[in-house]
């Protein structure tokens, strides 16, 4: 048989698939499993305009808000739940430099899964009553053609791009989770099948007769991935969950740099335009502390 | 029998409980920021697990949106988190990994909900999007969430937040939470399945909703609180105080014997 196409691609040939103004969907939920070894090289290239359509998110828009890549945020939060407030973001909003179109949290899940599906809208009675549907203008009010009865209807998601951090896959773009997840990988995995280019960052890559040993495993088959990329502790300071924790230390330290901009300038300077690339971030943070935030058996 | 006085999150605690019903089902979702946290995940679980304990054994307590009935006792966090590890791995009778199922929220599957906010208003509409204008706001806050969906599908809601003037207010400035806008009726005019917001809990006092009117009154205070506090403490204009104000039942010697020696032995959840 003739070789498979390999999709193995470095976290900078994979973030330059990502143009100005194209709007993304990015794994992780609140200040868990998000991508950011790939938002950090997104900062690094200067990307601009970008449309974050999110469910629940936190550090993740907070620092390509704070970096000035974002132009528009469809979500439900911005937060960094134990953190509080998501400061670049509340800036950034207060000052008007970014849009916001609200979504409630259940309702910004099911955008996805109406893209999921291809279905033209996803019908909703429960948004009458809250200031959603009066201010988020890509809602429109319906006639519900089975009984007459009023009804919102929500645009789907349809990011161009889903880029997603998980435990591992193979070159060819076979993507593994571990089996007794959490819902933020789930919803991960759900949001990989909203759109037709997806980038996923890896803990490890591993050989594709380990994928073939653990098929059920395979939640992201090759034909859906575009890019598959290998970035140890991609997710850092968020946790991987099952593979390892939040880095409070760092998360707190970054909640409380990200209150003034000349503060955050100094956070961005360290750790995103300072290190060359990924491998360097690693050193900067530390084996010391990589290794205290491990969860060996998390995936029991 | 415990005979320390109880403090005022036991109070708020055993408030909690004394709303709950048998055969309910009960949900807490995520916090923001350590105060809230303390208010939102904490004093919940503490009240719904006391609940438990005394008389609502059949109701289900769904924590951070996935973990059913867990074993409060044995909670191996302080809830900074929604998710990890060691609360994947907290005993409890059933854990949902998808975001939702197979709670049938549009089905009214949740009873009650808790919820908190910046602001409140006068008709229980809840604000947790931002602080003046929508469109240029002098405070952007987190976002709705599912406060959308806790006003408007679960059967009641009980809004627990710091007794502060400036959260409540006449007029909210976002509605994310909906309560009764414009009075009575409205609710079942916008066609929404919940019966909204029942009780509004703080670290003073109590409030209600006239049944009448649907205009948030007060219900009782805390033990140790005065009225005159509650009113220097409350942005509302309209008559909301009763001629008779009641007191906030404290937690009777067998209530606290379980809050501290069963649901929270080693206090990890309330201050003590």
């Amino acid at each position: 048989m003739p070789e498979l196409k390999e999709k193995l691609y470095s976290l900078q040939e994979a973030a330059a698939l990502i143009k100005d103004g194209a709007r993304i969907a990015i794994g992780g939920f609140s200040v868990h499993n998000h991508p950011m070894a790939f938002l950090y090289e997104l900062i690094r290239r200067g990307i601009k305009d970008l449309t974050i359509v999110g469910i629940t998110n936190g550090n993740d828009v907070d620092i390509l808000v704070g970096a000035g890549c974002v132009k528009k945020v469809e979500t439900s939060y911005v937060g960094l739940e134990q953190f509080g407030l998501a400061p670049n973001f509340r800036r950034a909003v207060e000052r008007g430099e970014v849009e916001v179109v609200e979504y409630s949290e259940d309702i910004a899940h099911e955008r996805f899964i109406a893209s999921v599906r291809g279905e033209p809208f996803f019908p909703t009675y429960e948004l009458y009553g809250s200031d959603i549907p009066k201010y988020n203008k890509d809602i429109k009010e319906g006639v519900n053609p089975l009984n007459r009865r009023k009804y919102h209807a929500i645009p789907p998601a349809e990011p161009d791009w889903v880029v997603v951090h998980a435990p591992m896959g193979d070159k060819y773009g076979n993507v593994l989770y571990f089996p007794n997840r959490q819902s933020p990988s789930n919803i991960d995995i759900e949001k990989s099948r909203s759109s037709d280019n997806v980038i996923v960052t890896v803990e490890q890559i591993i050989p594709r007769t380990r994928v073939m040993r653990f098929p059920h495993l395979n939640v992201i088959p090759r034909y859906r991935t575009t890019a598959i990329v290998e970035a140890p502790y991609g997710a850092h300071p968020c946790s991987l969950l099952q593979t390892y924790i939040q880095d409070v230390e760092h998360l707190t330290m970054y909640a409380e740099a990200a209150r003034d901009p000349k503060s955050f300038k100094g956070y961005l300077d360290k750790y995103v335009y300072g290190p060359r690339d990924h491998m360097e971030y690693l050193k900067l943070i530390g084996v010391e502390r990589l290794m205290k935030l491990r969860v060996v058996g998390g995936d029991m | 029998m415990v005979k320390e006085e109880p403090t005022v999150y036991e109070v708020m605690a055993t408030a909690v409980a004394h709303e709950l019903r048998d055969d309910e089902r009960w949900f807490i979702g995520l916090a923001t920021g350590e105060k809230t946290r303390l208010l939102l995940q904490c004093v919940p679980l503490v009240g719904m697990a006391l609940a438990q304990h005394t008389h609502a054994p059949n109701s289900t307590m769904v924590v951070a949106g996935w973990i059913h009935n867990p074993v409060v006792s044995e909670i191996p966090t302080r809830m900074e988190s929604e998710y990890g590890t060691e609360l994947r791995d907290w005993k409890c009778e059933a854990q949902t990994s998808d975001g939702g199922s197979p709670i049938c929220y549009r089905r009214g599957d949740i009873d009650v909900g808790f919820g908190s906010a910046a602001q409140v208003d006068k008709y229980g509409n809840c604000n947790i999007v931002c602080i003046g204008d929508y469109r240029k706001p002098k405070v952007r806050l987190i976002g709705p969430i599912f406060q959308p969906g806790h006003f408007s599908l679960f059967g009641r809601e009980i809004v627990i937040l710091d007794h502060e003037k400036r959260n409540f207010v006449e007029k909210v400035d976002y509605i994310s939470g909906v309560g009764y806008p414009r009075g009575p009726s409205t609710r079942e005019r916008l066609g929404l399945i919940g019966s909204g917001p029942c009780m509004v809990l703080t670290d003073k006092a109590i409030f209600g909703f006239d049944k009448r009117t649907k205009l948030i009154r007060l219900r009782s205070i805390h033990p140790g609180v005065t009225v005159e506090q509650v009113r220097e403490n409350t942005g509302f204009t309209h008559d909301y105080i009763p001629k008779r104000v009641t007191a906030t039942k404290a937690p009777t010697p067998e209530e606290l014997r379980i809050i501290r020696g069963e649901v929270d032995p080693r206090g990890v959840l309330l201050p003590r």
